[in-house]
């Protein structure tokens, strides 16, 4: 369907594509990914000859475009951006008639079109036909900007970043819709974009791109299995599969930020400490902020009036694992022990965290859903 | 004072003459050329300060000069409110077109336009306003500068302006210069509507529609 061969092409002294070669096949949706300067524009304005590549040929349907007259080339590849360009001193069916008039379509076959057109989105002829685009929101705007590309049937659609001027909630329905149209109608899709969750749920095949080369080309999921290189690997970042449980230590698990108290502090500072943090327990540690125990309201209630600092009463029955343990030990220590929390300590003793039914529960949610 | 109705008249038809061929001609010339610099920026580079500088002569002197190389007939005059009249369109024309966003003029290039569509389906509607401003300007403009037509004794109602000035004759100078302001705002707001009607409906603010 298309092809590259050796194209290359810089701008001054700079390359900004180094011997591209690919194909992509018919009815594929291909999803261009990678930083921003990596040339996935550059590669897609090739194909409608909006850039010319310095050397190589690139192939559509076995001919190469470069062969071809680029006006009639451009009416038979769909064209859709990011900053959407509808004309605005056109209507919604004169912007979706824009290219079949250029291509001499039997005039009274237009309005035909613009609704069947207009009922693939699920805009009603009557209600939206005769509006112009100002009078759209910003995902009506991209429907009719998307109509507007498919509105000549060509086989291949081009799409630059086409989502991502827009709100979550219309980027994720214009996402299933588009994924929806391609299948329908069994289009080449050849699809920019920055964001990977983006890639991910509409790609057949993702090509990721960097400084002018292809980095990787694979479908979504041997990318997430074995991506390429450190730089996809970051890309994909947290849709990647989880990392093994097992490796996880206490220190992933542990609450930190906690309020410590010396042990030579006096009962009444302790006490007010407690109350602006809201705690019924502090960890004391000494004067080279090691771990010493915890002094509780309860214990400061009964025998606070004897005593004037907090030494006497510390206690150090609640149990202390390492930041460095496995975390299911961690665990299953803290379910056998009957304790509301454990204190995680690091090597030299001094206080990392603590690890609560609360810190794992949200440490394994975050794990798991991102 | 007798006013004499019919004097009147005669000359403002002259005056309108003078104002509705040179607009309409240097529309013409300022819209081409407008378009033809928008094409060739290394060109227009150096153009439009040239342009700019020559619009700063001040209409009595080109039109003392070209009197000196044709002589004293219509055509002069004509001529150098012709030239008048177009720089505020070319201006016009220029900017308008230049400030045609880029989303636009790529949405055409990859539809498959070519130079010629894309001028005239895209990029000259959207310059459309700023052109016809400039055309308001020239109008109003031409209407003043061709009461220097008088200079050279070819009527209108500078006419009346030039004889009340140099008899002394408030009243005469008000007949020139009262028809004159009155016709420049008659002009002014016949532009106003053309304006409403060019311009696409989809480029106009909500509100002043209807």
């Amino acid at each position: 369907m298309l092809r590259f061969e050796h194209v290359s092409m810089s701008y001054g002294s700079q390359t900004i594509l180094h011997d591209l070669n690919f194909e992509i096949d018919e009815g594929q949706f291909a999803v261009f990914i990678g930083p921003s300067g990596c040339g996935k524009t550059t590669t897609l304005k090739m194909i409608n000859r909006l850039i010319q590549p310095d050397s190589g040929h690139i192939y559509l349907n076995g001919q190469d475009i470069a062969a071809t007259d680029r006006y009639e080339l451009r009416r038979h590849i769909g064209y859709v951006i990011q900053q959407i360009g509808l004309f605005p001193n056109m209507t919604v069916a004169q912007n979706i008639c824009v290219v079949p008039k250029l291509l001499k379509y039997p005039k009274e076959k237009n309005e035909q079109l613009v609704r069947d057109m207009l009922a693939m989105v699920d805009m009603p002829y009557e209600k939206y036909a005769h509006k112009y685009p100002s009078e759209l929101s910003g995902g009506q705007q991209q429907r009719i900007g998307i109509l507007r590309a498919l509105a000549a049937s060509p086989p291949i659609v081009l799409m630059d970043e086409p989502f991502s001027a827009l709100d979550p909630m219309t980027r994720r329905s214009l996402q299933l819709e588009i994924k929806n149209l391609q299948q329908r109608l069994n289009k080449t899709i050849i699809f920019v974009t920055h964001d990977m969750e983006e890639a991910l749920d509409l790609a057949d095949v993702i090509v990721f791109m960097d400084k002018g080369r292809i980095v990787q080309m694979a479908p979504p999921e041997e990318m997430l299995e074995h991506p390429a290189t450190e730089q996809v690997r970051e890309f994909l970042g947290k849709h990647l599969p989880a990392s093994a449980p097992a490796d996880m230590t206490a220190a992933d698990f542990m609450r930190t930020g906690i309020i410590t108290v010396g042990q030579d502090r006096g009962i009444h500072e302790c006490v007010s400490r407690m109350q602006h943090h809201n705690v019924d327990t502090l960890l004391v540690v000494d004067d080279q902020k090691r771990y010493q125990g915890t002094v509780s309201i309860a214990d400061i209630r009964l025998t606070g009036h004897v005593v004037k600092t907090i030494g006497p009463l510390v206690r150090c029955t609640t149990p202390t694992v390492m930041a460095s343990d496995n975390a299911k030990d961690c665990f299953d220590q803290l379910i056998s022990s009957g304790f509301p929390y454990l204190v995680v300590l690091n090597e030299d003793q001094t206080v990392a965290g603590i690890i609560t039914k609360t810190s794992m529960a949200s440490a394994m949610a975050e794990h798991l859903w991102g | 004072m007798k006013i004499d109705l019919s004097a009147i008249l005669h000359a403002v038809l002259i005056h309108l003459g003078y104002t509705l061929f040179s607009v309409s001609i240097g529309f013409v010339l300022g819209v081409a050329l407008g378009i033809l610099l928008t094409r060739t920026p290394k060109l227009s580079k150096y153009i439009l300060p040239v342009l700019s500088v020559l619009n700063t002569i001040p209409g009595i002197v080109f039109i003392g000069v070209l009197f000196l190389y044709l002589g004293r007939q219509p055509a002069t005059v004509l001529t150098a409110l012709s030239v008048y009249a177009m720089f505020p369109v070319l201006k016009n024309t220029f900017t308008g077109l230049n400030e045609v966003d880029d989303q636009y003029k790529e949405a055409a290039r990859g539809c498959g336009m070519n130079h010629f569509q894309r001028l005239m389906l895209v990029e000259l509607p959207l310059a459309m306003p700023t052109i016809i401003g400039g055309l308001r300007i020239a109008t109003v403009y031409t209407v003043s500068w061709a009461v220097v037509a008088a200079m050279i004794g070819l009527g209108g109602l500078g006419d009346f302006i030039y004889k009340g000035v140099s008899s002394n004759n408030n009243a005469l100078i008000l007949q020139g210069a009262i028809p004159a302001a009155l016709l420049a705002f008659v002009l002014g707001t016949l532009v106003d509507i053309l304006q409403r009607h060019v311009v696409p409906r989809g480029l106009r603010k909500r509100g002043d529609e209807g």
